[in-house]
Order: C-alpha cells, then structure tokens, then sequence
C-alpha cells in the first residue's frame, strides 16, 4: 500500500484511531472497533486501579481486538501524575506508545500547555512514544516537537462536544507550517462530514470516542466514519478544486451568445 | 437474586438451602449496595430492548410480589411506583433532547406515551424542592424499591417457611452439588446466584465498580428518584425514609472494592450540590463500594442444564430483572422436577 499512516516508523492501513470508553457494553465496542478499520486504539486506566490490575478482564477483551493499543493518560492534572501512569501502562501492556493528556480545565477537558510540554519532555527521556493530545497553537505544537514528540493531536473541539472543527484557521496553519508531521485531529469530531473535512484538509489521521461510542447504532456509525475518512483522504489526495465565485458551465452553451450567459451566472 | 427465587421456589413447596457468602444481615452481593430503583425508561437508552421488556415485567410482578410480602411478614418492603424524574441545568438541556430522541428511536411513536416534559411549573407540582430547574421530563412507569428493607424481608419470610441458612459460607457450584470449606452437599438442583463470586464458571463475567454516598438531611424532601444528567456526570436521588437520600453511582470498568475515591465523592458531592443547595449541609451517613457482575454484552446471564442453573450478569439492573428472571427461573426448575416425577 502507498498511502499508509506512518508513525514512529510503524504503518497503518487505517487512519483512524477510536477509543474504547462510553459503549453501551464491551461487546458493542469491539464489534464497532472492527467496523471502524482501526488499528490503533485508545484506552483509559486511570481510574481502574491499575496498580492491581483490577481492570485485567476489560482490558484482555480489548486487546483480543488485536489492535496497536494507545494507554491513555485521561484524567492526569499534573505532569508527575501522567509521567507515573504512563510508567504503570508500559509495564501493564507492553507497549512505550502513549497518547498523553494533561488536562487544565476541568469543565471543558482543555489540556494544559504548560504540563503538557513539561510531561512530553521527560516521557521522551523515558523512552515513551509519545502522541501529545494538545490544542492548536502553533507554538505548543513546536514546543512538543521540541521535546521530541513526533507526532501531534490538536483537537478539533473538547473532548466530548461533537462541535467539529472549531478553529479550522489554526488547523489549515498547523498543516501548512508543520507539513512533515504526522498530524491527528483528535476529539471533538461529531459528525462523519467533520472527519472527512479534517482529512480533506490534509490531516494525517482522526482520533474519536463520542461520536461512535454515544450513536444509537454504534456499528453503524463506526462504518461510516470509517468512509468518511476513506473519502476525506481519498479527496485531499486527487486535490481538490479551489473554489470560485462564478459558475462555470463544463459543457460550452455554444448556442447562446456569450453576454447572455454572463446574465445567468447565479449570484452568490 | 437468590433469596426472591428461593422465596419463589419454597411457596411451590420445594426444600431450600440458601448459602450466602457474607453476613445474611448484610450480604456480600451488589443487591445491598444498590439505590433499588426500577426504571425501565431511564435504563432503555443505556441498553438494549431486552433490558427495557424484561424491567416492564419485573416493575408489574414488584406490584404484587411486594404486596405479598408485606402480608406475609406484616412490614413494609417500600416499593413505590411514583415514577422518576429526569432534570439537566439549562446549559446541560440537550441531554434532555438526547434522551428523549434515544427513546424515541428505540421506542418509536409510543415513546411520547411514557414520558411527560415538565416546563418550570410543572416541575415544581410534581417536586416542590427542585427548584433551579426550569425544566425536566417525568417518566411516570417507573419505581423503585428500599433493599435495605426488602431484604431483611425476605430473609424472614424465608425463615418461617423453614428454609436452611448457611451464613459465611462462600461455595462452588456444580451440577447437584455445592462445595464448601466443610466439604460436598447433594442437592436436586443447585442455583448459582453468587454473582461476581462465579466469575471462574462463567466465560466473561467482569466486575463493574460502583460507588453510592447515603446523605441525610430534612431540608430537600424528594418524592421520587430524581436523575440528574449531564454531559460527563451521572447522578441519581433516591429518597429513603428518615431523611436519607441514596446518591449514586459510579461505574468504573475494575473490580476494585476499595472505599470511594476522593474523586468520586467529588463528583457526586457536586453533583448533588448543583441539583439543590441545600444538600450542602446534608451530613454523609455512609459509603458503599461494590462490584456489579456484568457480561461483555451486559445483558442477564441464564444457564441451565440438569441440577444446576445460573443467574447472573445483571449488571446494573438488579431489581430492574430480578423478578422478570426469577419467574423464567422457577418456570425452569419447576418444569425439570416435573420431568423427573
């Protein structure tokens, strides 16, 4: 395949990446998993108790799913706690992946910068992989890069909120400035028209939970993510035609005089 | 699950030995640590229709089987069919909105005939208390019931009818027989209810932790159970006697019992707060923490093949299914005895 996801040096067929959480039974969520296609997905251990692995169950089921799995960082305030229950996820499944949030804002789930930035840093001295859920500023997404990050997750909204792409100036400048980087929209994505805009625009990859966990056919609703992302990548790679401001006619009306047709171009 | 069908059970004049695990004043089971609310609605929009059909049944079988044993022991069980109240802050109003189009899609037109939406006014006839709400929607065929009392009921019922308790006494179940610290008993049938306690037999079967706060306060009189829905927090009032509400309830994929975490108290502390203030001088009588038996697919697990059935996996609809489960139950083992006569 030519137009694989690349990250850190493993490829992917998929490009998009789904969580495990808000299903309404484990059984749902891996037959949506398998209908979305993706490889790669993400789970959450912080309030599992971890320590005694008291959500072994759960987690063996998810990993039967023989996805790459993304230990998640969700719920860490604080770098010191993420940097700990990142440790706690490499040695529970094997894996130095990780997709690190550092939350700043409880009402709206905002990741913090600052504790992001500083969590990466030592993440990446600890030899972690390190996938940055991040807002999108130009600037915390060098910082991220400076420290190592290789790939980046700008959200699209908060987590949860279905809105779509909020700033989509600042994505466009994200994928224009940092065009080598492996760049996922991850979280806030309701609709499979967001995905396939997020995909159109030239991003790398979706990263969404909500929108498939919480749809009254989360199946279903795997499935057409799954297209519309198929679709989005699809258009960003035939390129896709700058808009105009005047119709133009692909068949010529040769009958007609040309100042009469200026007369029926729509006005927008 | 296990002392209702051993009360089902002994009315059709079987002998019945009932091993309990824990305490029978306070059994080790989720079913002592649950609010005891019966919603088939509220639950419809987490679940599938087989949840929804079999809590219909239950929630009329509760009727009766209340009244019965409330006869039967002369003390009240406190089943109320007052139905449930869902409510959300005005910036939260779309899960109202959410609600109701899940209902909807899988209830189709006869959604509307379960539920009432509630403007300001309405809110407050039915619940004077809640008062910074501006609106909500009543959802009248639903209950709950007290397990604090149902369960001391049954035990009692149980004993006039001269059932055989084992206390403290964790077994293993097979066909015709249970295996206990004191050895093997015979037995025509045996039924495992032990819950999360036969996690070894049943392929799957994985703990659900939940953790329920119990407030006291006179200054929030509820009528009914009262949820509270928000994007990220789930809460549930279930007003008990004596002032108390149960406050719940967390679900968290683990098995971990520990106590509740700082965080959760939070969450439901705030919760609770924002649903009337007044709870904020209520004082916290207790904690509980256990574990739900749920399947991967969350739905009731029934298994049956000669002297030997298991119920389990009622996730979080305990007295949601108990008595619609029940019945198939004593159907079953009716029909084997009758086989074998």
């Amino acid at each position: 395949m030519s137009d694989q996801l690349e990250l850190y040096g493993k490829r992917f067929d998929s490009r998009l990446l789904v969580g495990t959480a808000l299903y309404p039974s484990p059984a749902v969520m891996r037959e949506s998993v398998r209908e979305s296609g993706a490889e790669i997905i993400t789970l959450s251990l912080r309030r599992q108790g971890p320590e005694q692995q008291q959500g072994k169950m759960l987690w063996d089921y998810i990993r039967e799913s023989g996805c790459r799995l993304l230990p998640n960082t969700a719920g860490c305030k604080t770098p010191r706690e993420a940097v700990a229950l990142a440790e706690m996820s490499r040695e529970i499944f094997h894996t130095d992946w990780l997709k690190l949030e550092v939350v700043g804002d409880d009402y709206n789930l905002q990741p913090d910068p600052y504790g992001l930035v500083e969590a990466a840093r030592e993440l990446v001295k600890r030899g972690f992989r390190v996938l940055p859920y991040c807002t999108d500023d130009l600037l915390v997404c060098r910082r991220l890069l400076d420290v190592g990050c290789e790939v980046l997750m700008p959200w699209g909204a908060p987590i949860g909120t279905g809105l779509g792409l909020l700033n989509k100036y600042n994505l466009r400048t994200l994928r224009e400035r940092l065009p080598d980087i492996p760049l996922i929209v991850d979280a806030g994505i309701g609709a499979p028209s967001q995905a396939a805009e997020a995909m159109e625009m030239g991003y790398d990859a979706v990263l969404l939970n909500t929108a498939i966990a919480k749809a009254q056919d989360p199946v279903q609703m795997a499935r057409a993510f799954r297209l519309a992302i198929e679709s989005g990548r699809c258009a960003f790679a035939a390129g896709l035609m700058l808009q105009r401001q005047t119709a133009s006619p692909s068949t010529p009306t040769l009958d007609m005089p040309f100042w009469q047709q200026a007369d029926r171009v729509p006005q927008e | 699950m296990g002392r209702l069908l051993a009360w089902r059970l002994v009315r059709r004049g079987l002998d019945i030995s009932l091993f309990e695990a824990g305490d029978l004043s306070s059994p080790s089971g989720a079913c002592w640590t649950a609010a005891g609310m019966i919603s088939p609605l509220s639950e419809l929009v987490h679940s599938q229709r087989q949840i929804y059909d079999l809590g219909v049944q239950s929630l009329a079988l509760w009727v009766e089987w209340a009244g019965e044993l409330e006869a039967l022991s002369g003390r009240s069980v406190a089943f109320r069919s007052a139905g449930s109240l869902l409510v959300a802050h005005g910036r939260d109003r779309t899960e109202l909105q959410q609600f109701q189009r899940e209902l909807q899609a899988k209830l189709g037109d006869s959604a509307d005939e379960h539920l009432r939406q509630l403007d300001r006014t309405g809110l407050r006839q039915l619940e004077p208390a809640l008062e910074n709400f501006e609106q909500g929607l009543f959802l009248s065929r639903e209950g709950d019931i007290d397990n604090r009392r149902l369960l001391p009921v049954l035990l009692d019922v149980l004993r006039e009818q001269d059932v055989q308790f084992h206390q403290r006494t964790p077994v293993v179940c097979r066909d015709h027989a249970i295996e206990h610290r004191g050895g093997q008993q015979l037995f025509d049938c045996v039924i495992d209810c032990r819950g999360l306690g036969a996690a070894r037999d049943i392929d799957g079967l994985r703990g659900v932790r939940g953790e329920v706060l119990v407030v006291e306060t006179d200054e929030v009189p509820l009528q009914r159970p009262v949820r509270l829905l928000h994007p990220r927090y789930q809460l549930y009032a279930v007003p008990r006697g004596d002032n108390r509400t149960v406050i719940g309830a967390t679900e968290i994929e683990s098995e971990d019992r520990s106590p509740i975490s700082v965080r959760s108290t939070m969450e439901l502390c705030s919760a609770l707060y924002s649903l009337h203030p007044a709870f904020a001088e209520a004082r916290i009588v207790e904690t509980r923490v256990n574990c739900r038996p749920a399947t991967m697919d969350n739905l009731p697990y029934v298994y049956s093949e000669p002297g030997l059935v298991r119920v389990n996996g009622l996730y979080r609809h305990g007295y949601l299914l108990a008595p619609a489960l029940a019945l198939k139950v004593e159907k079953q083992i009716m029909e084997q005895f009758l086989q074998v006569a």
